[in-house]
């Protein structure tokens, strides 16, 4: 064990730490997270990349749902086969090649805009968008949120969906009554980690959005390489962590840490 | 039949035709994107654009006249190797202790170990700059080696710990009631019978640090290329159609030994 000890207390625990020890001590001090969030660019890189997120993580949620009831309940071995496929794709892309395939459809010259213009209409501009950052880290998010929400919702019993329906109640009322209640503690599972790992996200928001994409990692990431503002840069990903943490936390207290683990296992 | 079972009946067939037609996009919003990848591969272009004119193997023969890329696939290979290495060194024995001992926070250290996948990324690599820039490990070997571990970590951590938790402890008992060690009963009994999760573990780790982008940007140097700080900083200027091609071999290895760990872990 101490082997692992050390590593986590060395490369998790302390750059932590530091991290927030720096935020508060270099630069201006507590001056340093009043420079963080003021100023229309830094504002805006806040509310765009929480309004983002939340956004991802309502449809990674959605999808992630969706998925899982299909997977638990098709009795069809290709369409389960297939779903597990479609689940796992993401994952086994690799986070370049992802974001890559996201900019030959969004280019100007790319896919969409082909069909755009062969169909006869205008080429639209979807590339350097916050949109084509949201289908890009929703795109990358939907396995985790689907793993998450299928280690809940695979606990449910479908005859409890029957039942309802034999008593009555329509398809769409049972899933509403019946099965929606019964995945909520799911949907704060795997929504909580979707939104946490939102925020971080760096990789598609430079390539889907732009150099100056209004996201703070593409801020943070100019303060750190560009105008070599570290005390900054600290305070802003100390926000970050503390965004993440709430959100996580509030979960763990909702439905506990076995579901939470479960969702990453 | 009523009036009112009549309606009922037809919207149930609305609701199962609508949440058949969300699956459909959903599948295809997952499975497209890839798919164009590797179609747009073949086409003959020196500049992007679609639908593409030309089909054939141009993208390809360029991946060999340029040795840059060859270079950036060893140096990425050189950081993964010791890193899937080093993370089931690391792992290992800490997996045997927190599933087969009693020791005070074993959980708790299990799911620190998981934390590296849950802290948003781009904070983290602030944090890790700040600690390198003080030891001077900025823009070395070394530190990307440790860096990519940490992320690598938390898949060996679950690999190895769900199967070792499916390995009856009873196994290792009967071992030392027959005279063995109990480190001769985790030698001889418990690794051999994990060895398949280890290596699916150390190809995960593999995978893992093969494809990080986030940390190599913010502690590599000016030398230090691996194959997805070349794709990033290519596609950060343009499309260069090269590229769809060197993504396609990249999402067949992957997927590859995905599939193999897949199938490792079901053993």
């Amino acid at each position: 064990m101490a082997p692992l000890l050390v590593a986590l207390v060395a490369l998790v625990g302390y750059p932590l730490i530091k991290l927030g020890y720096d935020s508060l001590t270099l630069g201006d001090g507590i001056g340093n997270y009043v420079t963080a969030v003021s100023g229309t660019a830094a504002q805006r890189s806040f509310l765009v990349t929480i309004g983002s997120s939340a956004l991802v993580t309502a449809i990674a949620v959605i999808v992630g749902f969706w998925l899982s009831w299909y997977l638990v309940t098709t009795t069809k071995a290709w369409l389960r086969n297939l779903l597990w496929v479609s689940i796992l794709v993401p994952f086994w892309l690799g986070t370049i090649v992802k974001n890559y395939a996201f900019v030959l459809l969004f280019a100007r010259n790319g896919v969409i805009n082909g069909l755009l213009v062969a169909l006869g209409l205008e080429p639209v501009g979807l590339l350097y968008t916050p949109t084509a950052v949201v289908f890009g880290i929703t795109y990358s998010l939907i396995p985790f949120a689907t793993l998450a929400m299928y280690a809940v919702v695979s606990t449910i019993n479908p005859s409890l969906v029957i039942a309802a329906r034999g008593m009555g109640a329509s398809r769409f009322g049972a899933m509403r009554q019946i099965a929606l209640p019964l995945a909520t503690p799911g949907f704060v599972a795997s929504g909580s980690l979707v939104f946490a790992l939102s925020i971080g996200f760096y990789i598609t928001p430079v390539l889907l959005g732009g150099a100056q994409s209004p996201f703070v990692a593409s801020v943070i990431s100019a303060n750190v390489l560009q105008y070599f503002n570290y005390p900054v840069a600290c305070a802003q990903s100390v926000l970050l962590l503390l965004m993440a943490f709430v959100v996580i936390g509030a979960a763990y207290a909702l439905v506990g840490r076995d579901r939470l683990v479960k969702a990453l296992a | 039949m009523t009036a009112t079972t009549r309606r009922t009946r037809l919207f149930d067939r609305l609701t199962r035709v609508a949440g058949a037609v969300v699956l459909v996009l959903i599948l295809g919003f997952l499975l497209l994107p890839p798919l164009f990848v590797g179609v747009l591969s073949f086409a003959n272009q020196e500049h992007f654009g679609f639908p593409p004119q030309e089909w054939g193997f141009r993208q390809y023969i360029e991946i060999g006249d340029s040795p840059a890329w060859g270079r950036a696939v060893l140096y990425s290979i050189g950081l993964a190797v010791p890193v899937a290495v080093l993370s089931v060194l690391i792992v290992v024995p800490a997996v045997l202790a927190i599933e087969r001992s009693k020791l005070p926070g074993r959980r708790g250290i299990q799911a620190a170990g998981m934390s590296s996948l849950i802290i948003p990324i781009v904070a983290y690599a602030v944090a890790m700059y700040g600690v390198y820039a003080e030891v001077g490990l900025l823009g070395s070997y070394l530190g990307l080696v440790l860096a990519n571990t940490i992320l690598a970590i938390p898949f060996v951590l679950v690999t190895a710990g769900a199967a070792l938790s499916q390995i009856p402890p009873d196994l290792e008992l009967a071992a030392m009631t027959f005279g063995a060690s109990r480190f001769r009963a985790w030698w001889q009994i418990t690794l051999p019978l994990l060895l398949p999760a280890i290596f699916a573990g150390s190809l995960l780790a593999f995978v893992t640090s093969f494809d990080e982008a986030v940390f190599i940007n913010f502690l590599g140097g000016a030398g230090q290329v691996t194959l997805p700080k070349a794709i990033f900083d290519s596609v950060r200027i343009g499309v260069d159609p090269v590229i769809t091609a060197i993504s396609t071999i990249f999402m067949v290895a992957t997927s590859a030994l995905m599939y193999l760990v897949a199938r490792l872990r079901r053993r």
